[in-house]
């Protein structure tokens, strides 16, 4: 994102909007997007609706409250003059609004947002099965943001536990070599507002993968969100409530559910 | 929507606070889903919901949008969302799902002992769930609980911790209602995630200097 600066009247509604923090007022006080933190989801151009101002009356108003001691307060979701100005992205910046942007589609996986299925559609999908966890380790959120140099420490801990990764999964996708997480050099650098690994497992291995999520999680200069899901027995009970507890921590009180309407249903052997 | 799972806040704020979408597979249930997805839409619209929208074109609480136009131009595996603040509308739109019989994936985000009890009353059980084990990592560079609360509520994380506060700002200043800075709040929500009544509730609690 960049701030047209002919435009830009330097009322700071942008500043607070951004989801990274990033933009801030220049010394020439108009503001700026700092593009090496600018994860490109485009939050500020989509939510301050563009009130069509010319800069110069704008700013001729502000000039005339100044000398009253009065000051110009603009509405807090709007760009008096549309100064906000979406780039064209190319190749590896692109992976910036790919992972930020939730009106983007994954071109991979065809889902919009992060561009995970988990459980969402395991009701016709099978993807977990009985006897299966899986698990979505969502760096950058919430609200921190993650490089993928981050992403790949973490991937790189969980594929040396032998996990298998969702091939549809973005994350995924961008890995040179699955098997041992390793993501392509040339993305390494970019920073996302968060990233989904998405892997499975047996339930067995609940505590090792854990355990190995306890240890790497220092190594990381970001928050992780951690979300882990099963398929349920006939009853409805959830297979991974037991080794979760059993490992000494605690599940949140809420959660996903997939009700099984989708069809055709999974049928499992 | 890995998203809805990290939801914030007291159980008694979650017994508001309930996300369905629809959600399909490539290759099983997309091709051709986008009827029913319209279909989704308009069984959740008839049961009043307090946000409704999908990711591509966003949600009711932002400006220029028509729900209806919206819907019709859902299409094939469009991701479709809405917001209800109580278990028993909840489990009235769940009962025309069910009756609708649309083939395509339902998710419920929510208390999960309370979407159970749901199902069951209405003669199905769950499929499969899923937990939050909570945030690790560097959690030391998280915002305050009542930020992370209305932050959470976004599973997309488009609503700033720093426009959260200033919302909060602006509603003790006078500046703007509760609902009126939770209106706001709901347009960066792009897919329609976000609970504007829990938002303006806990602004509201905020307001009177209660966290």
């Amino acid at each position: 994102m960049k701030i047209d600066k002919t435009k830009c009247v330097g009322c700071g509604n942008c500043h607070s909007v951004c989801t990274m923090g990033v933009i801030y007022l220049d010394e020439d006080g108009k503001s700026v997007v700092n593009e090496d933190e600018c994860v490109e989801c485009r939050t500020c151009y989509r939510v301050l609706r563009n009130e069509g101002y010319r800069p110069w009356f704008v700013r001729a108003i502000r000039r005339v409250l100044k000398a009253f001691r009065l000051a110009y307060l603009a509405e807090p979701d709007v760009c008096p003059t549309g100064a906000l100005t979406p780039q064209e992205l190319e190749w590896p910046r692109i992976v910036r609004a790919t992972f930020s942007d939730p009106s983007t589609v994954h071109e991979g996986t065809g889902v919009h947002g992060r561009g995970t299925d988990e459980i969402k559609s395991n009701d016709v999908t099978g993807r977990l099965r009985r006897g299966d966890v899986g698990f979505v380790v969502e760096l950058g959120r919430p609200g921190i943001g993650a490089r993928f140099r981050d992403i790949e420490k973490v991937a790189m801990r969980m594929a040396s536990l032998g996990v298998e990764f969702e091939r549809e999964n973005p994350v995924t996708q961008l890995m040179e070599d699955p098997s041992i997480g390793k993501i392509r050099e040339d993305v390494l650098g970019e920073k996302v507002l968060s990233a989904i690994i998405e892997f499975k497992t047996k339930l067995d291995r609940i505590p090792a993968v854990l355990r190995a999520l306890e240890a790497v999680q220092g190594e990381v200069d970001t928050v992780i969100s951690v979300g882990i899901a099963s398929r349920c027995l006939p009853d409805g009970s959830v297979p991974h409530e037991k080794w979760v507890r059993e490992a000494g921590y605690s599940l949140s009180p809420n959660g996903k559910t997939n009700l099984g309407l989708g069809r055709p249903l999974f049928q499992e052997e | 929507m890995t998203n809805t799972l990290h939801r914030q806040g007291r159980p008694e704020d979650l017994k508001g606070d309930f996300v369905i979408f629809a959600h399909t597979a490539k290759g099983i249930n997309r091709e051709g889903s986008g009827p029913k997805i319209q279909e989704f839409m308009r069984i959740c619209l008839r049961h009043n919901p307090v946000n409704i929208g999908d990711a591509k074109q966003g949600n009711i609480h932002q400006d220029d949008i028509d729900i209806h136009q919206l819907i019709s131009r859902q299409g094939d595996g469009s991701a479709a969302a809405a917001v209800f603040t109580d278990l028993d509308t909840l489990e009235k739109v769940i009962r025309d799902l069910i009756e609708a019989d649309l083939g395509i994936c339902i998710n419920v985000s929510g208390l999960l002992d309370e979407v159970r009890a749901c199902c069951r009353k209405l003669g199905i059980e769950r499929h499969s769930v899923e937990h939050s084990l909570g945030f690790w990592g560097a959690k030391d560079k998280l915002p305050e609980r009542h930020i992370l609360e209305i932050h959470t509520m976004c599973g997309h994380g488009m609503v700033s911790f720093n426009f959260i506060r200033k919302m909060i700002e602006q509603v003790k200043l006078g500046r703007l209602t509760p609902k009126k800075a939770a209106k706001i709040l709901a347009k960066c929500c792009e897919c329609g995630a976000f609970n504007p009544k829990r938002a303006e509730l806990l602004l509201e609690r905020f307001r009177k200097g209660l966290t």
